[in-house]
């Protein structure tokens, strides 16, 4: 029986550490959650708030200071992943058809970039040329246009079979035809899956917007947190509401989005990351 | 002889390639596709690289920059600054890659031999979550635990169990060169590990079981079927991974940016938030010797990015995009 007694050890010891681990990843997390509803500041761990109150929250919806920012979030947010998805669909397709005179070109236009860069002056300079410095669209027009996404996108429709491109092509239908016939409707999980790497890289920024804004009406609120916690940017006073549960109601707002639809699109999130690194 | 070339059709009938010129008016609908692309790459990539004349000019935001050749260059090589983020970019992009790739490997075999799938997954959804927040909330988080103020948990749970005098004031980790490299890397691990395992558990779960099966007629304990077979089996995962991370060491960033301090600069400053302060934190920025060391930067970091894809296509049989 020695054998079967050893499996059992390790499954036991494999369980605790797993228990361990996981507390490891929450336990920060839900005392910011407990924090952030508590109206007294402590340092201790508690399960649940000993003084609920609503009011970091309150604050952070009735601060002009505060709302505007998470606005400006979320329009970029939709936006830029609007722009990424369409260019994203556009390159990948046009990048699949290999019979296509200068496809290897189009592809090193875009390799090319993933090697090299202006680097972070020139690349200001450009901007401002733009008008997108103190502009809250750049975070649209930057991360709309992230060629490894493109590439992403390029690796899931060369997945698709060619003879279906081949059949509709017979039909006498145009490249924009299968694009919108064929190729979408088959491609909606890579879609979801790099819709999410743009919506996240979006709403997640902050250096672009710590570079490039320094109009406190057009930053994120990726910014405005972090600036509020750790470079004590925020004039309390104003508000009547302990500090400690304005800064963790804060944090909370800045996850909800991806916390509260992750566990939903957690496979798009895995397939995104395989496509991108195991399979091409 | 161009004209006569073959190609062969879909249906496996060779046939003469039709003329070029035909071929690209065929196309023309995927060209005019293509074109939103192409001109939002040129603006946004291609353009900026214009600017990297910036370098070699003294930069003047009117009137006409004067050539400095590589003046630039020789004052970053003497500056002891640029070394000290150069070498912290080094250090702090690869030890953060080992420690956490390592952490991963051990999390995904362990994870693995998980025989409740239910557990299995309520782990994986719990140890993903850290990836989807961003490093300014990431930062905020450790920033509020690891405060040295009353509200402050690891200094309060510091003073509880005796290692701290009460009366004394706590540690402020995030400002002091002691601590800074170590909590870094460990914010690093809490962030990523978990994301990290993804890769290395879908190479996991195509495991042939019949090696397993094998594993148990020679008599191999749980132990010995990890050792010798479920190791094994992630090495080119493993390399696979270091070579892709290793050709973005250069990037790093906004880890160290929503990090650091000036209090700190000596164990944390990177090329890019030297850069970022050189341009946009100091009195008189010299635009022309950040581009100068952003050109470096992107020097290096292309060479790397080169170098890993030669090594990506010896070792897997394809490059690394």
């Amino acid at each position: 029986m020695k054998p079967k007694k050893r499996i059992k050890t390790f499954d036991i010891v494999n369980y605790i550490i797993f228990i361990f681990i996981g507390l490891m990843v929450l336990v920060p997390i839900w005392k910011v959650l407990v924090d952030s509803l508590n109206a007294v500041g402590v340092y201790q761990f508690q399960l649940w708030p000993n003084r609920f109150t609503l009011d970091g929250y309150r604050t952070i919806i009735n601060t002009k200071l505060l709302y505007q920012p998470f606005m400006n979030s979320v329009i970029t947010t939709v936006f830029g992943t609007l722009l990424g998805l369409v260019l994203s669909t556009l390159s990948g397709y046009v990048l699949a058809q290999e019979t296509m005179p200068g496809r290897n070109f189009f592809a090193f236009l875009l390799l090319f970039t993933m090697i090299f860069s202006g680097g972070m002056i020139p690349e200001y300079l450009v901007m401002k040329k733009l008008h997108l410095v103190n502009n809250v669209w750049i975070l649209v027009f930057r991360h709309g246009v992230n060629v490894y996404n493109f590439v992403l996108m390029k690796n899931f429709f060369e997945g698709i079979p060619g003879s279906l491109y081949e059949a509709a092509k017979i039909d006498g239908c145009s490249p924009m035809g299968i694009f919108f016939k064929i190729v979408l409707p088959l491609s909606k999980a890579a879609l979801a899956s790099i819709g999410l790497m743009f919506a996240v890289a979006v709403w997640n920024d902050y250096s672009t917007v710590k570079i490039y804004i320094a109009d406190p009406q057009q930053v994120n609120f990726q910014y405005k947190l972090r600036n509020m916690i750790m470079d004590g940017d925020t004039p309390l006073t104003e508000y009547n509401v302990s500090q400690t549960t304005l800064f963790n109601a804060g944090i909370i707002a800045a996850v909800l989005p991806f916390m509260v639809l992750y566990p939903f699109l957690q496979k798009y999130f895995v397939t995104g990351v395989n496509v991108g690194a195991v399979k091409e | 002889m161009r004209k006569n070339k073959q190609v062969i059709t879909s249906t496996g009938v060779a046939v003469r390639e039709k003329p070029l010129g035909l071929r690209i008016w065929n196309n023309r609908g995927y060209y005019l596709m293509f074109l939103p692309v192409f001109i939002f790459v040129i603006i946004m990539n291609y353009w900026p690289m214009l600017g990297i004349r910036y370098a070699f000019y003294d930069y003047k935001p009117v009137g006409q920059p004067d050539w400095v050749g590589l003046e630039h260059f020789s004052k970053m090589f003497s500056t002891s600054a640029f070394w000290t983020a150069f070498k912290n970019t080094l250090e702090l992009s690869i030890v953060r890659l080992l420690i956490t790739t390592f952490a991963s490997v051990i999390i995904s075999v362990f994870l693995n031999e998980m025989g409740n799938l239910m557990a299995k997954k309520t782990l994986q959804t719990v140890i993903y979550l850290p990836h989807f927040m961003s490093w300014a909330v990431v930062a905020s988080i450790f920033s509020l635990l690891l405060s040295p103020s009353s509200t402050g948990m690891v200094n309060g749970w510091l003073k509880d169990l005796g290692f701290i005098a009460q009366e004394q004031s706590g540690i402020y980790f995030l400002a002091d060169s002691k601590w800074w490299r170590p909590i870094f890397y460990g914010i690093n691990i809490w962030k990523e590990t978990g994301w990290g395992t993804i890769i290395f558990l879908a190479t996991l779960s195509g495991i042939n079981p019949e090696l397993y099966e094998a594993a148990d007629i020679d008599g191999a304990t749980r132990m010995q079927k990890i050792r010798y077979v479920t190791f094994p089996a992630l090495s080119n995962t493993i390399i696979t991974v270091l070579i892709l991370n290793l050709a973005k060491v250069m990037n790093m960033f906004e880890p160290v940016f929503v990090l650091y301090n000036n209090a700190v600069y000596d164990v944390s400053d990177v090329i890019s938030t030297y850069v970022y302060r050189q341009t946009f934190a100091i009195a008189l920025p010299n635009y022309g010797y950040s581009t100068a060391v952003g050109l470096f930067k992107s020097l290096v970091g292309g060479a790397l990015v080169l170098i890993c894809n030669w090594a990506s296509k010896k070792t897997r049989g394809r490059g690394i995009v």
